[in-house]
């Protein structure tokens, strides 16, 4: 242990520093914009499974279960790889021939295995709503599609904030796989670091920070989200 | 058109029993420490319950890849020689698992009425005779359930052991994939295999779960 | 012969005992009562040192339960404990229940233990239940095996906190028997209940207790006929209808 030689300093000497900031934009819009993806399709995805159309929770379900039991690093692997095949001999190379594919397929991806888990929470989300909120919509008129859009999915999407925040500090998480299809995010970069510098703890005790950091702040961002969006008379946390 | 598959098939699923051992051990270990970790986090003494609080908050925070590669550059330093990718990649998996596990049983622990603890101690059991043959036997029947579907999340995430180059199954995959060139079905394949052992087991805790809210006896 | 004085505990800023002070001698059975939260079980579970006190002194044949150098773990060897809510082990079987302690704690070998406790299970009326898992017995048998696995340990003395306030009523006799004979016989009890029937039966003495200080002592049936602290009074009129 003595005999190795801290050397904290690959973590903000050029070009180290930069690759590391630029890494950690990777990461945050990874996330960001992967979790647009996953909360609309996540709740789409929750509300077929909630739905008493027995086709459309099938199809909701099928989306779920086979999203949630494939590990993600060979969901982004068949998307990177086979993916492009899926569209034919012809299109295949020129949808390889993209600049910065990996980058868009990391967060599609991400986003489509999120959705799963977000449209399990919808899910837990509308079942602990009372059956008395359906038929009070559907009394007045509604049809099933106004009464999810109006009634019944802003009141799930208020009871469901501490779940999501769990799921949004995930995906920021799960944007370090990316980097096995070349993502130059943060974690790639800490990798990098060590590939140059052979000084890859340093580097990868930075980028622990830079995650703790970042889950810090997701975790008071969504406070606030949730203190504003809190539903008075119900027991949240 | 699976002839990709079939002429490589040997290999890629001497691949996967690479994974289910990676598994094995990351469950066993994780389970083990998560048993120690749960009591950690409900001791009433601040120098157990600190630290080990801290080191399960800060885990569960950061990326597992971070942490297979942060325990590969740690262990030659501190053992002095390069590990062996498996033994890296379990021992990461055992210090990530074991916050989760520690979760699992801690939630388990508080289900426990503290008269029944009460009980056993006034029968003049010690502190650990308590927690080897009530509480830890207990806290772990109620929490099969979750229990099984972190497993099953801890068998996915060995495919992340890739990074450090063990030949599991995905790497595998992706060797297989440079000289056939048949992704589709190649890394369908692999996509397959984890899906069918994943959803069985699944089903499995989904039955456990059945199963105690029917008996509801403990 | 155990030995209170002056024993006062907070929890926080709440006085929760007020300076109790009791004598317990060898073979006598002592009946506590009073309203709820008037501290009761924390008394009993002081006694054993299952909860910690802050000013007097608690001693068990001249052992100091308040000593930081006591060892508990022996001392709890000599106090055995029954639950108002049972608290047997739900995984393990009636036999099983009874047979832990004597195994690793006093190291005794299976078969001699397993052979105690049918002994034990005998003496309580159920041997036939030796290996149902509790949650197949009835409230009544379930508190009589708590019982069996007390004594399985040999205690001096037995401390009973609420033993039937959660038994329906027709199962509350089976246990009060159990308990009556075991007074009988010469076992040393404090017994926290409001089953009076028992108390004019086998207690020697009997104190109420309200809002953590001993307001009345009394023995037998003097109790019953002349309280003298007004409280007493009211508590026994509304127990006594």
């Amino acid at each position: 242990m003595l005999a190795y030689k801290f050397d904290w300093s690959v973590l903000w000497r050029q070009p180290y520093g930069e690759w590391l900031l630029s890494g950690i934009w990777l990461t945050i819009q990874l996330g960001l914009l992967a979790w647009v993806i996953a909360l609309f399709l996540g709740i789409f995805l929750g509300t077929l499974r909630s739905s008493h159309w027995p086709w459309l929770k099938f199809l909701g379900s099928l989306y779920v279960e086979v999203f949630r039991n494939v590990p993600f690093l060979v969901q982004l692997f068949f998307w990177f790889y086979a993916g492009p095949m899926l569209f034919g001999k012809e299109l295949q190379f020129k949808i390889n021939a993209i600049s910065g594919l990996n980058y868009y397929v990391a967060i599609i991806g991400l986003g489509l295995y999120t959705a799963s888990r977000v449209a399990e929470h919808v899910r837990a989300g509308f079942a602990s709503i009372g059956q008395g909120q359906f038929q009070a919509a559907l009394s007045t008129g509604m049809t099933h599609l106004q009464m999810y859009w109006y009634v019944i999915i802003p009141y799930a999407l208020r009871v469901i904030v501490p779940p999501l925040t769990t799921e949004f500090l995930t995906i920021f998480k799960n944007s370090s796989v990316a980097m096995t299809i070349g993502v130059a995010e943060t974690t790639f970069v800490s990798y990098k670091i060590d590939n140059e510098t052979f000084h890859g703890l340093e580097a990868t005790t930075g980028a622990m920070l830079v995650y703790l950091v970042l889950g810090f702040c997701v975790v008071k961002l969504m406070g606030i989200v949730e203190t504003k969006v809190r539903i008075p008379g119900l027991v949240s946390r | 058109m699976f002839d990709a598959v079939q002429r490589n098939l040997p290999f890629l699923l001497a691949g996967f029993l690479m994974n289910l051992q990676l598994a094995a051990c990351a469950l066993a270990g994780g389970i083990f420490l998560g048993m120690l970790v749960g009591l950690g986090r409900i001791s009433k003494r601040r120098w157990i319950y600190g630290p080990v609080t801290a080191y399960v908050n800060v885990l569960r925070n950061i990326p597992l890849i971070l942490v297979i590669f942060w325990f590969y550059f740690v262990m030659p330093i501190l053992v002095g020689k390069t590990l062996h990718p498996f033994v890296s990649a379990a021992i990461s998996f055992i210090v990530f698992e074991a916050t989760y596990f520690g979760e699992i049983f801690r939630a388990g622990y508080q289900s426990i009425s503290r008269d029944l603890v009460a009980a056993a101690y006034s029968t003049g059991l010690t502190y650990w005779q308590t927690a080897r043959y009530i509480m830890i036997p207990i806290a772990f029947r109620r929490m099969l359930p979750s229990m099984i579907t972190q497993s099953i999340i801890t068998f996915q995430d060995t495919s992340l052991a890739y990074v450090i180059g063990l030949q599991e199954m995905v790497r595998r995959t992706t060797i297989v994939d440079s000289m056939e060139v048949r992704s589709i079905e190649l890394y369908g394949f692999v996509a397959v295999m984890f899906f069918v052992f994943c959803f069985a087991g699944s089903r499995v805790s989904r039955y456990f779960e059945e199963k105690s809210r029917k008996a509801n006896i403990l | 012969m155990i030995e209170i004085r002056n024993l006062s505990k907070w929890y926080g800023k709440f006085q929760v005992l007020s300076d109790i002070n009791e004598v317990i001698k060898k073979g006598q059975t002592v009946v506590v009562c009073g309203p709820s939260g008037s501290g009761k079980s924390t008394l009993l579970r002081c006694i054993n040192g299952l909860e910690p006190f802050q000013k007097g002194e608690i001693l068990v044949d001249g052992v100091s339960v308040g000593d930081p150098k006591t060892n508990l773990y022996k001392l709890r060897q000599k106090i055995g404990m029954v639950f108002q809510r049972f608290e047997l082990y739900p995984h393990m079987t009636v036999l099983k229940n009874i047979t832990l302690a004597p195994m690793k704690v006093k190291k005794l070998s299976r078969k001699e233990a397993e052979r105690k406790a049918m002994e034990l299970l005998e003496r309580v009326g159920i041997p036939e239940k030796a290996n149902e898992y509790p949650a197949n017995l009835s409230g009544g048998q379930q508190q009589r095996v708590a019982i069996a696995r007390a004594l399985a340990m040999e205690p001096e003395y037995m401390m009973f906190d609420e033993p039937t306030s959660a038994l329906d009523p027709e199962m509350i006799q089976e246990v009060l028997e159990v308990m009556i004979d075991l007074a009988k016989e010469g076992m040393t009890m404090i017994v926290v209940t409001h089953e009076m029937g028992f108390a004019r039966e086998v207690a020697d003495e009997i104190i109420f207790m309200d809002g953590g200080k001993i307001v009345e002592r009394g023995t037998g049936e003097e109790f019953f006929t002349n309280p003298k602290h007004p409280r007493t009074k009211e508590f026994l009129s509304q127990i006594l209808k």
